[in-house]
């Protein structure tokens, strides 16, 4: 029964991965304009024949379904292909775009769901009506910030209030891990916010029901220490929420934060596929694609795997 | 991951200028945006010049601050009495980054790498009128022209010379360029930075003076703004005004500015009604108020444009001359009642993206509206823009191109009937008459007065309403010493800058 | 008996919330406002005074106007999006549930096809290959949003279809079509209205995004992530336009967030604990 199951959702994974690609590399062609219209811009004198060349120097000559056979025999033995303009190997180009956004990932669940456990713990003692109200209205505030406006308002007001400190851009943390991380607190703070948010409110919620339990107020009355039963409970009980919730953070990190990327300048995987988009790279833009789709698909493939274990109702589903 | 140069010798290069003559200092520059490359010859976007050209790569000629021309890696030249010989001496002791030595050879190569239908290099029309090459000895090359072509030594300053195991390689340069400048290039980091270091064996003595100069891409102008002002950043070149605007209230901060080259301009289809009535193109321009579109979308950082820069001051005609750029809405609505056109006349105008060409087309919109012409803006995504532009795809489109410094350069191509950029399908005998008569005339005084007759003829009734001449600005840090700004927005003399501290 | 009054009145704060800033929307033209298009351009890029009360952009337009109007895009384009993504979506949900077997399993990959695709992207290309304007904003977002509903209201009509009644109503031979609109789709009321006021607010998120990228409504149209988009460019010069288009867009994803969130406690309370 496991093993159908694992090997059901395998093949579900498979299929939406080359349905994603096939899509991709339809979609990305039907953008006006290709990689040789970019590379020229306006005003540049051409002649057709040139231009004619240039394309078929790229493989843009062939007909798509060729195209994309090329492309996804190629993949299949590993091969994704080249930068066009650059040359460089696209995994070359992805591998170095991947610690920027790995990093920022990182840190954001950290700080997210870090925080969340002793806020959201804060959030069950503090009981009241305004209190809960200011709660919830805070949580929601908290998701419904546009994180790319934060990032601009973050900016606005450190070159206001503190000139002269380097708090934008990226340096590798290799090169010089205090910089780093000084870099990484404004980015992310956008994004760990509307985590934070939704986390905590879980957390909250299944502390609330873990008070309220008739076996919590029992050990309770035996002695046991109050605040560890809650927390085990609560957490135990919370804990499914939580990693769904987890999980689809992850997978929307995973594919880039785009817009924050682009307001603090870090070279990570989001500014990759969009400047990949704009100068019509199609293998950079598949490859790229391909890897964000394959890293949200595995974390929520691994979550329900995750569930499995801890819930075996699941697998009935 | 790393890009790194694979060449030894550039490796080697790197590490002795670090240990050498230059100093370790690296000058940091932003930029809003990688290059699609850096092979000199297929690339012309503009970050991709103003990175690699000078600094990486050398042409046979340069072009200095006074827009002059000045011998690079030619040393001098002579041209014949028919003027369809050149002969250039070349500079003697010039050495490839890789370690090769830069002689006629390698000329010749780059020169027939831009003609080549093979590499398909987009620079090939500057330099077609080249019918022979000949290395007449290591350090003397010959061009031969099928006609005289008066515009060829601005040309050849666009030209960069590679050495000439690269002629048939389409790719190479590409991700590793190689040239003979100051500076050679040392890694990329993809959307991160570009790279390049003092290259040692530079023919010029004590230059470079810095040892590196770091391309960081900063997508968004208001994080290389902050980052300029933490001392992240110690150049911003090619800022727009309001940038310059809030840069410019700290006083440790230099702009330096320079009458631009480049120029905005609403182009106009003449092949579709009812912008192929040369007097509707003339109403057009009566309608436009170009000095408040200037203080409305460059922040007045600008003057009105006719069709050549008043910073070529031995060619422009000052724009009080054409009548149609003192606005007249009255005058334009009789124009264009008189041409017999329906009204309300509905125009699409196509917009490059960028904030001001959107700003111009705004307010360009309503002083066009005033003389019953709705314009409807549709603001492209750039391979959209350039897609529509180059199939004449539009009504009316608002632009920005980059100048040259011979008259010829820009007009050939831009007006003659069937013209390369030719975009907006205008033909006009005259005009083309004129044309061929400006470029194979060596009389400068001759040339002068074709010129003045074309720009009088083009600017009411041209297919381009050019719009405005901005100021080109560089934010300089404190730090930066010796930097100069050049009027076609390159940075042509990093090697002597410094840095303080 | 406490937190169903406490509920009763987050409920009514957040329907006033939505009520009032749609009313705004709705009545821009009648409100006497400024005209959104007039360019002043000598009270360009200032800050908050008597004559503009948030300040002005930097053609000297008014931007409490263009907020108010930014509204009515930024609302049409949301409800657009999120209505058609309901209708396609959700059908494709429901029939998928009705029907179940290959048809769920096809349909319902389909759909993890096109979720499993990175939001902005997918907007993105979608934008792209149609040309950027509202309307395409509008549909790129209701492809985005089309698998997220049809997850969301499959799962409750999978239930509702094994109950005895639906057995029951098949038995006296009703149609298909008659059985999903009359017994189905009345018991997803409840979820469909929670859910849609909660994607509501994402896509008041996403659409503001998406005009950030430069890829929604296009100048000169008043839209609020334009203006934020716009706004940047001038940022330490003159803030008010980027901070009063961003606080905008905050309330309004806001007004709809809690809005979900409060229906969500008061149609059905069961759902309270586990969120």
């Amino acid at each position: 029964m496991r093993a159908k199951f694992f090997l059901g959702r395998l093949a579900d994974l498979a299929f939406v991965l080359i349905g994603v690609s096939f899509l991709v590399f339809l979609m990305i062609r039907l953008v006006p304009g290709d990689a040789v219209t970019i590379m020229l811009g306006a005003n540049t004198e051409i002649t057709p024949e040139r231009v004619a060349e240039l394309r078929a120097r790229l493989g843009l000559d062939q007909s798509l379904l060729v195209q994309y056979w090329l492309w996804l025999t190629g993949a299949l033995q590993g091969d994704l292909g080249t930068s066009v303009w650059t040359g460089r190997a696209v995994t070359e180009e992805i591998g170095a775009a991947l610690w920027p956004t790995l990093e920022l990932t990182f840190l954001s669940l950290l700080v997210g769901a870090g925080l969340s456990i002793p806020l959201g713990a804060f959030m069950a003692q503090a009981r009241g009506n305004w209190t809960e109200v200011g709660v919830r209205v805070g949580a929601i505030a908290g998701l419904t910030i546009p994180s790319f406006w934060l990032g601009i308002v973050s900016i606005l007001l450190v070159s206001k209030l503190l000139p002269g400190t380097s708090v934008l851009g990226y340096v590798p943390f290799t090169e010089d891990p205090l910089d780093n991380l000084r870099r990484m607190v404004l980015p992310v703070f956008a994004l760990s916010l509307p985590i934070l948010a939704n986390l905590s409110r879980l957390v909250r919620s299944a502390m609330l029901d873990a008070m309220g339990q008739d076996y919590v107020r029992t050990a309770r009355a035996k002695g046991a220490g109050r605040r560890r039963v809650v927390y085990k409970h609560a957490l135990r009980n919370a804990l499914i929420p939580f990693i769904t919730s987890v999980g689809v953070s992850m997978g929307y990190l995973l594919g880039g934060a785009i817009v924050v990327e682009q307001v603090f300048a870090i070279p990570g995987l989001g500014r990759l596929v969009l400047g990949a988009i704009s100068e019509r790279n199609y293998p950079l833009v598949q490859a790229t694609i391909l890897v964000m789709t394959a890293s949200f698909v595995l974390v929520n493939f691994a979550v329900d795997m995750l569930y499995a274990v801890i819930d075996p109702r699941v697998r009935r589903r | 991951m790393i890009i790194r140069t694979t060449k030894a010798a550039l490796a080697s290069g790197t590490i002795l200028a670090m240990a050498g003559m230059a100093s370790a200092q690296t000058l940091d520059v932003a930029l809003n945006s990688p290059p699609a490359g850096l092979d000199p010859h297929l690339v012309t976007a503009f970050n991709s010049v103003l990175i690699a050209s000078p600094n990486i790569y050398e042409a046979l000629t340069g072009i200095n601050a006074d827009l002059d021309i000045t011998p690079a890696l030619a040393e001098s030249w002579e041209i014949s009495e028919d003027g369809k010989t050149y002969t250039f001496k070349l500079r003697e002791g010039a050495t490839f980054h890789d370690g090769s030595t830069f002689d006629a050879e390698d000329v010749a190569a780059s020169l027939r790498r831009v003609l080549s239908e093979k590499i398909a290099s987009p620079l090939a029309s500057r330099i077609s009128p080249i019918t022979d090459i000949e290395v007449v000895d290591p350090a003397t090359i010959r061009l031969t022209l099928d006609a005289p072509f008066a515009p060829l030594l601005a040309s050849l300053a666009t030209v960069a010379i590679v050495p000439a195991e690269f002629e048939d390689d389409p790719d190479a340069l590409q991700k590793t360029p190689v040239g003979t400048g100051p500076f050679a290039f040392a890694e990329w980091q993809p959307n991160g930075y570009i790279s390049l270091t003092a290259f040692d064996g530079y023919y010029m003595d004590g230059l470079p003076k810095i040892g590196e100069v770091r391309f960081h891409f900063v997508p968004e102008s208001a994080t290389a703004q902050a980052g300029f002002l933490a001392g992240d950043y110690d150049l911003l070149p090619g800022i727009d005004p309001a940038t310059s605007l809030t840069l410019s209230a700290n006083p440790n901060i230099e702009i330096q500015d320079t009458r631009d080259l480049s120029y905005t301009l609403i182009g106009m289809n003449a092949s579709v009604a009812p912008l192929d009535n040369p007097e509707v193109r003339e109403a057009v321009n009566m309608l436009l108020d170009r000095q408040s579109i200037i203080d409305a979308a460059l922040f007045g950082a600008g003057v009105p444009a006719g069709p050549l820069s008043p910073a070529l001051t031995s060619w422009a005609v000052d724009t009080s001359e054409y009548a149609c750029y003192t606005q007249d809405v009255e005058g334009a609505k009789a124009k264009l009642a008189l041409s017999g056109v329906t009204e309300p006349l509905k125009i699409r105008m196509i917009v490059l993206p960028r904030q001001d060409a959107r700003d111009i087309a705004q307010v360009a919109q309503q002083q066009l509206a005033a003389g019953g012409i709705e314009v409807e803006l549709v603001n492209q995504e750039i391979g959209q823009f350039v897609q529509d532009w180059r199939n004449s795809n539009f009504d009316m489109f608002v632009s920005a191109n980059g100048g040259a410094i011979d008259p010829d350069l820009y007009f050939y191509r831009t007006f003659y009937g069937g013209g390369s950029t030719n975009v907006f399908k205008y033909d006009n005998p005259e005009i083309d008459a004129l044309l061929d008569e400006g470029r194979s005339v060596t009389d400068m005084e001759k040339r002068q007065e074709i010129y003045a007759d074309l720009q009088k003829r083009l600017a009411c009734q041209g297919p381009v309403a050019h719009i405005a001449y901005g100021d080109l600005m560089t934010a300089v840090g404190p730090k930066v010493e010796g930097f100069v700004i050049n009027p076609l927005g390159r940075l042509n003399n990093l090697s002597e800058v410094t840095l303080s501290e | 008996m406490m937190s169903y009054f406490r509920n009763n009145r987050l409920l009514a704060f957040a329907t006033a919330l939505v009520v009032f800033q749609v009313a705004l929307a709705v009545f821009a033209p009648v409100l006497g406002l400024q005209d959104p298009f007039a360019q002043v351009i000598v009270q360009r890029m200032k800050g908050p005074n008597a004559l503009n009360w948030l300040g002005t952009d930097q053609l000297g337009r008014d931007v409490l106007a263009r907020i108010i109007h930014g509204y009515r895009t930024s609302l049409l384009t949301c409800l657009t999006a999120v209505l058609l993504a309901l209708l396609v979506g959700g059908s494709i949900g429901i029939l998928a549930a009705y029907y179940r077997g290959w048809f769920d399993r096809i349909v319902m990959r389909l759909m993890d096809v096109i979720f499993a695709f990175p939001i902005l992207l997918l907007a993105i290309a979608v934008i792209a290959i149609l040309g950027a304007n509202s309307f395409s904003a509008a549909l790129a977002i209701a492809v985005v949003y089309t698998p997220i509903f049809a997850r969301l209201l499959r799962g409750p009509a999978l239930v509702i279809c094994e109950s005895e009644y639906v057995e029951g109503a098949r038995a006296i031979g009703a149609s298909d079509l008659r059985i999903m609109v009359s017994h189905v789709l009345p018991n997803l009321a409840s979820i469909v209205l929670v859910q849609t006021s909660l994607l509501l607010s994402a896509a008041i998120l996403v659409e503001a995004s998406l005009s950030f990228l430069g890829l929604g409504a296009q100048p000169p149209t008043p839209s609020l992530g334009l203006m934020l988009s716009e706004g940047r460019n001038f940022l330490l010069l003159a803030p008010s336009p980027a901070i009063f288009a961003g606080l905008a867009i905050l309330f309004l994803s806001f007004g709809f967030n809690l809005l979900g969130d409060a229906l969500r406690d008061s149609l059905d309370p069961r759902l309270k604990a586990a969120t």
